[in-house]
């Protein structure tokens, strides 16, 4: 049916693109009414905004309290993510490589951070490390721990995929057979190929690390006021202010995610070229 | 068809033998791989594991690499016991199917690995990884990645890769698979004589009853976890010992006893009768081939089928019931025969195999 309506009137728009366009207007014009919000003066009883401004965003880069609550974000989230991988990554490898048990298992324990929403566990936490033996509670560290559970099933599906696509084991073996010990095996070899796999699991899990507010929240709240929490804080202070720190996640995030898909693929084709 | 049958491949070895296996046992649960396999394989020998996918070839291959624990045998390498040893201190080269190049290193560097494990001097290095890209004819692309490579190309690399650190024994685990044909049979040439050369004692394992027939001194026909029977090409191809050596090698007919009577016009005893379809002889208006020295009064039939396979062209003929296949050299479109036509079938009776 497209396609025979398409030879008829061939100067129409294409099908697919009265899919597309609808799509994309939703999605981008939020954004959009944001960042025009961000940078104008004054926007109140007229369609558009009286006059543009940098002043917001200026007045943003310039707020020490939302400086700070940017790098706390920042902090826990790498943190988070160093940790992960630290944990992940042997576990990844051993379970892909040696013990189908462990690989079966993990399936299953990844799927836990889904099947529990974030309001149930953090009152699990709450009540577990409110007092008692480990007062993590209202410090940074329970949420670099809450965070990498978070992240485990990004992290850990992101990394078998990638050892799956080299073909870890027979690396390994090949390795072996040459006389390296296994460990000297996957420092030289199984590590060096893991590179694009790890950058991906990494910037995928900063990007929405980055935007988590429920943990946040409930687990230590004013007391390490992250970047969501901040965002939280302010918003009736100005809503031209609100929005530029929006448009700045937003924009960082984009960056984020830019550098750990498309930018590394561009530089990794180039170093082989090579 | 146990250790002590006449298709234990121990038996003939005169000299001591190289690489040594015995009672070499694997199953994965209830499912047993290698059933007591004994083995002795001279040094510069070339042999080649031949079987169906499931026999155990690869198992048995990758026991020996030491990938693969084995659950009870003895493996010696020059008389050193190497069962409980790990991979990386047995001294074995392997070549993989899909190559298992390292994609991170250059072509240079992947040769160059086995030799910086064993901490071998940048200037030897160096010098021993041009002698072994030499050798396989890929000087030129030393520095290129593996990604920019054809198949044949890599496994050339990986084959580098396995010879430079003059291993005691080369493994090879159908390395040949994944080419082309014409790739493949020019690498069989290459790889064959790279191994006279180099005196390197090697195990190929292939499905590719040509292949190995090409390439071996000595062919080990394995079925569900047994050696079935080995020995040389011809002896294998032309004096199989078994149903189950029959049924893999060449395209024998398979009568029983009193089928084979029927077709050759006296009495045969025995359980299988099998004969080569090169070992049948048809005779009909349009040829008349010189026929074996006792071809016997000779079975009417007609032509059921006909196979052109280049130089050779296949019949399918049925005769007093039976069926059969029957080769022939392809002489030219006059002397192809048609669908229907009636010839006479003269065995060859002493080329026929009684099991």
């Amino acid at each position: 049916m497209p396609a025979s309506a398409n030879n008829q009137a061939p100067r129409a728009l294409p099908l697919h693109w009265w899919v597309l366009v609808p799509i994309f207007t939703s999605l981008a014009l939020p954004l959009a009414a944001t960042l025009l919000y961000a940078i104008s003066t004054r926007w109140g009883a007229t369609l558009l905004p009286d006059g543009l401004t940098l002043e917001w965003l200026q007045r943003l880069w310039q707020t020490p309290r939302f400086l700070a609550a940017f790098g706390r974000s920042l902090i826990v989230v790498a943190g988070a993510l160093l940790l992960s991988l630290v944990l992940i990554l042997p576990v990844a490898f051993l379970a892909h490589t040696r013990f189908a048990w462990l690989e079966r298992g993990m399936n299953t324990l990844v799927l836990m951070p889904f099947a529990v929403p974030p309001v149930v566990t953090s009152v699990g936490l709450l009540q577990l490390y409110a007092g008692g033996p480990l007062p993590l509670v209202g410090t940074p560290w329970i949420l670099i721990f809450t965070y990498v559970s978070i992240a485990l099933p990004f992290v850990y599906r992101t990394l078998i995929n990638s050892l799956r696509g080299i073909e870890a084991t027979e690396l390994m073996e090949a390795a072996q057979l040459l006389g390296a010990s296994p460990f000297v095996a996957f420092l030289r070899v199984v590590l060096p190929n893991l590179r694009l796999g790890i950058r991906i699991a990494v910037f995928l899990s900063l990007s929405f690390l980055i935007g988590e507010f429920v943990f946040a929240n409930l687990l230590v709240g004013t007391r390490f006021e992250t970047l969501q929490i901040y965002l939280f804080n302010v918003r009736r202070e100005s809503g031209h202010f609100t929005s530029a720190l929006v448009i700045t996640l937003f924009t960082f995030i984009l960056i984020l995610t830019w550098l750990g898909n498309g930018k590394s693929e561009i530089t990794d084709s180039k170093e082989r070229s090579l | 068809m146990t250790s002590s049958s006449p298709a234990s491949p121990t038996a003939d070895a005169s000299t001591s033998p190289y690489l040594r296996l015995r009672g070499v046992h694997k199953s994965y649960g209830d499912t047993p791989v290698l059933q007591s396999i004994d083995a002795d394989i001279a040094r510069g020998e070339f042999v080649t594991l031949l079987g169906p996918s499931g026999c155990g070839k690869s198992t048995l291959l990758r026991a020996i690499a030491g990938l693969t624990p084995m659950d009870a045998g003895d493996i010696e390498v020059a008389g050193e016991t190497i069962t409980h040893l790990p991979p990386q201190r047995r001294d074995i080269g392997m070549v993989f199917q899909h190559y298992a190049l390292f994609p991170n290193m250059s072509v240079a560097d992947n040769v160059a690995f086995g030799l910086k494990m064993r901490r071998v001097d940048a200037a030897e290095r160096r010098e021993r990884v041009e002698q072994a890209l030499a050798l396989v004819e890929l000087d030129t692309h030393a520095l290129k990645s593996p990604h920019q490579l054809s198949g044949g190309q890599r496994q050339r690399v990986a084959l580098a890769r396995a010879l430079i650190t003059r291993p005691r024994i080369l493994l090879m685990d159908e390395p040949l698979s994944a080419l082309d044909a014409k790739i493949r049979q020019h690498l069989r040439e290459q790889l064959r004589e790279i191994q006279r050369q180099l005196q390197l004692t090697t195990l190929f394992v292939t499905h590719d009853q040509e292949e190995a027939m090409m390439l071996s001194d000595r062919i080990f026909l394995m079925g569900e976890g047994h050696i079935l029977q080995h020995g040389d090409a011809e002896s294998l191809y032309t004096r199989p010992n078994s149903e189950a050596v029959v049924n893999f090698v060449g395209a024998y007919n398979r009568f029983d006893a009193e089928q084979a009577s029927r077709l050759l016009g006296r009495d045969i005893e025995g359980q299988c009768f099998a004969l080569r379809p090169e070992a049948l002889y048809l005779v009909s208006e349009k040829s008349a081939p010189a026929l074996p020295a006792n071809p016997g009064p000779g079975c009417r039939g007609t032509i059921a089928a006909r196979q052109l396979l280049g130089s050779i062209v296949r019949y399918r003929i049925e005769c007093e019931g039976l069926s059969m296949n029957v080769d022939t050299l392809n002489r030219g479109v006059r002397s192809l025969m048609t669908r229907g036509s009636d010839v006479v079938v003269h065995a060859d009776i002493d080329e026929a195999r009684l099991l």
